[in-house]
């Protein structure tokens, strides 16, 4: 049995899926990327290997993708997380509309990315100069609320009045402003709601630059937040179509290509 | 715009609006102390701005943009006036598609709001009266009317000095006052215009005793409060709000007996003027009383202007009546809209002098030219008379409020120290 590895090294995590020649996700991880690159891919990597039972040489291709794929010397190739997460997401998509356009939330980063009708990356923006509108400052809310970050989705379920006004756009900032306004009384339920809000409204200035049509996919980790996916979608004015493992997309994209580079070498897959 | 489109579009323009409103009225909340009177007008504009569908659905409505149109002559046709100028963010956002990025934010908030809510007033909308006074009201009476809006164009004169000017704007009102009736289909008679000028002249006279317990020393209520219960007049029905008023003066007029101030003594005492503060968009009064000033007085229509003039007429018919209206909508008029607007400056000292304020705030909308080309001419005047004026040039949005803060409290600051001197030089 041949498998196919896909490893994301973000920022913040990194995951890995395997394939097998089918393109079904067998073994999948994700764990915090911490300061050592390598050393905790190949920690990750060679764990995910012994729980799923698989041999290291039964993984016959690997694509590294992300912040750091140049770091993983274990990879057969790299490739940009642009490209990996457009194939991700259209490989994921089981929509027959077209998907065209991409938001992608990661732990420092927000791009979005636009597709042709063939699929093919048409443009793309990013905001990597600051935090406004990435994870990171998901984590900063959940850490000064004092909940967990898996939470937040159903805190801003649970909130009854209107979403606080968070007016800072920059995280270093807005912490301020989350801080001051919970020690006004204002409810954490609120408070979130408000911060998904302001979330939601940073990602749409930059998605509106390239004037939405068709289909918008929405992945990331904190696409696995209910409550900041329906801010999104009343930002966005549209409907948002998240897969059932938002965060794994990209991984999952880099591994469709090892399968797909493989193959064109002409070997045999066997199902 | 599809149905789907559109249905998502006011959903998401509701929120905003909302989360707005409720975030401006918060921060007036959170001044201490407040009287409870005031209650009654934060859950009015929570009820209208929160609530389900923010559309007032009297039965026949005329709505207006500015303040020069006649409320008597509406009220004497049976009808509900509603000012339409729009103070939010949501709504500003939607309207920048018809205009031009740097405009005025009254213009653009009220186009986008008649945008998104077109074919929700159902039939009670009877028209739009809109005085051509400023460049930009006079091209969104175009837009409005090409949204298929039915808009009623009020000539007004450029000038209000002559008497051909004068002679221009009574015309223009005399010809309202009998199209009122084609829209609204009821009869404009002269005991209905004399009954509705008393209703009014009633209004203006609590506003007035509003106006001296706002100045008063110490100050019996903020300004931003004040602001509030003036803006409440656009929308709200004028009995229901003058009983309000009338019980909100009964609490300030008990306070006063036992000695209860709004402020505390350091308060600098302001007068705020320019493009008019419209809720939700109360950000500059709400810093100026966050920064220790204390709005003692202000020179907008949104507020003070609303109030100050009555109307004078000699006989007991329409002929004189209807004129006499006119005049009391023209001749005091300090918008600058008009020009020469001498008045104004004098009026600014005079209102400066009388209540005492420490120093005046001036705020333009970014984009309102009219506001932003006087300033020159209303700092000279006041530092001719050694009154101090700070300028700011804001708009809806809420990005500069760190920056403005700081400009409004270095401001304030310098008054403290500039009363400092005149204490110690005594």
């Amino acid at each position: 049995m041949k498998y196919f590895g896909g490893i994301d090294i973000g920022s913040t995590t990194i995951k890995i899926v395997l394939i097998d020649g089918r393109h079904h996700i067998v073994a999948d991880v994700t764990c915090p990327t911490g300061s050592h690159f390598h050393k905790n891919t190949m920690a990750a990597f060679e764990g995910l290997l012994a729980d799923s039972n698989i041999r290291r040489d039964d993984v016959v291709y690997i694509f590294s993708t992300g912040y750091g794929r140049k770091l993983f010397k274990e990879s057969d190739e790299t490739i940009s997380e642009i490209t990996a997460n457009a194939i991700g997401a259209n490989g994921l998509c089981e929509s027959h509309e077209s998907i065209q356009t991409i938001i992608n939330i990661g732990g420092q980063d927000l791009k979005v990315i636009q597709l042709d009708r063939e699929g093919q990356i048409e443009n793309f923006a990013m905001n990597d100069k600051c935090a406004a509108g990435t994870g990171r400052f998901l984590e900063m809310t959940a850490r000064n609320l004092e909940v967990e970050v898996d939470e937040l989705g159903k805190y801003h379920e649970r909130a009854q009045g209107v979403p606080i006004t968070i007016n800072s756009t920059c995280t270093v900032f807005a912490e301020s402003e989350i801080i001051s306004l919970l020690a006004n009384g204002h409810g954490k339920e609120e408070l979130i709601a408000g911060v998904h809000y302001s979330i939601a409204k940073r990602v749409a200035r930059l998605a509106k630059r390239f004037g939405m049509e068709g289909t918008v996919f929405f992945d990331g980790g904190p696409a696995k937040n209910q409550g900041l996916v329906n801010a999104l979608e009343d930002e966005l004015m549209r409907q948002v179509i998240v897969p059932d493992t938002p965060q794994i997309t990209t991984a999952y994209g880099a591994a469709l290509l090892a399968w797909e580079a493989y193959d064109d070498m002409g070997e045999a897959v066997n199902g | 715009m599809d149905n789907e489109q559109l249905r998502r579009v006011r959903k998401t323009t509701r929120l905003h609006l909302a989360m707005e409103a409720e975030e401006t009225l918060q921060r007036i909340e959170d001044f201490p102390d407040k009287p409870a009177a005031m209650n009654y007008f934060y859950s009015m504009f929570r009820d209208t701005y929160i609530g389900t569908p923010a559309l007032p659905m009297a039965k026949k409505i005329i709505a207006t943009m500015c303040m020069q149109v006649p409320l008597e002559l509406i009220l004497a046709a049976d009808a509900i006036p509603l000012r339409l100028c729009s103070g939010a963010n949501a709504y500003d956002q939607i309207g920048a598609e018809f205009m031009p990025s740097k405009s005025c934010p009254v213009v653009k908030a009220t186009i986008g709001m008649l945008h998104v809510n077109q074919t929700l007033w159902g039939n009670s909308l009877r028209s739009i009266v809109i005085p051509t006074t400023c460049d930009q009201k006079k091209k969104a009476i175009e837009l409005l009317g090409d949204m298929g809006y039915p808009i009623y164009t009020l000539e007004m004169p450029s000038s209000k000095d002559s008497d051909r000017a004068r002679f221009y704007w009574q015309e223009a009102v005399k010809q309202f006052a009998i199209d009122l009736q084609k829209f609204t289909g009821n009869r404009i008679t002269t005991k209905k215009v004399q009954a509705a000028i008393a209703k009014i002249a009633d209004a203006a006279g609590l506003f007035r005793k509003l106006y001296e317990l706002r100045r008063s020393t110490p100050p019996l209520i903020l300004g931003t409060d004040l602001f509030l219960v003036n803006n409440a007049y656009f929308i709200d029905d004028i009995d229901r709000w003058r009983q309000a008023v009338a019980t909100l003066i009964a609490e300030l007029e008990e306070r006063r007996e036992n000695k209860v101030s709004a402020t505390n003594r350091q308060a600098q005492r302001i007068l705020f003027t320019g493009s008019p503060p419209i809720f939700p968009n109360f950000k500059v009064p709400i810093l100026v009383e966050q920064s220790g000033g204390i709005i003692v007085a202000d020179e907008t229509c949104s507020s003070t202007r609303l109030f100050s003039d009555s109307v004078a007429y000699d006989e007991a018919g329409l002929n004189d009546i209807v004129p006499a209206i006119a005049d009391r909508y023209l001749k005091p008029s300090t918008c600058p809209c008009l020009t020469p607007n001498s008045d104004r400056l004098r009026k600014l000292v005079t209102m400066a002098r009388e209540t005492g304020a420490d120093g005046v705030i001036y705020q333009a909308l970014s984009g309102c030219l009219p506001y932003e080309m006087e300033q020159k001419l209303v700092n000279q005047t006041l530092a001719e008379k050694g009154i101090p004026m700070l300028y700011i040039e804001t708009d809806y949005s809420p990005e500069d409020m760190g920056q403005l803060s700081t400009r409004v409290e270095a401001f304030i600051e310098s008054l403290k120290a500039r009363n400092k001197k005149k204490i110690k030089t005594k």
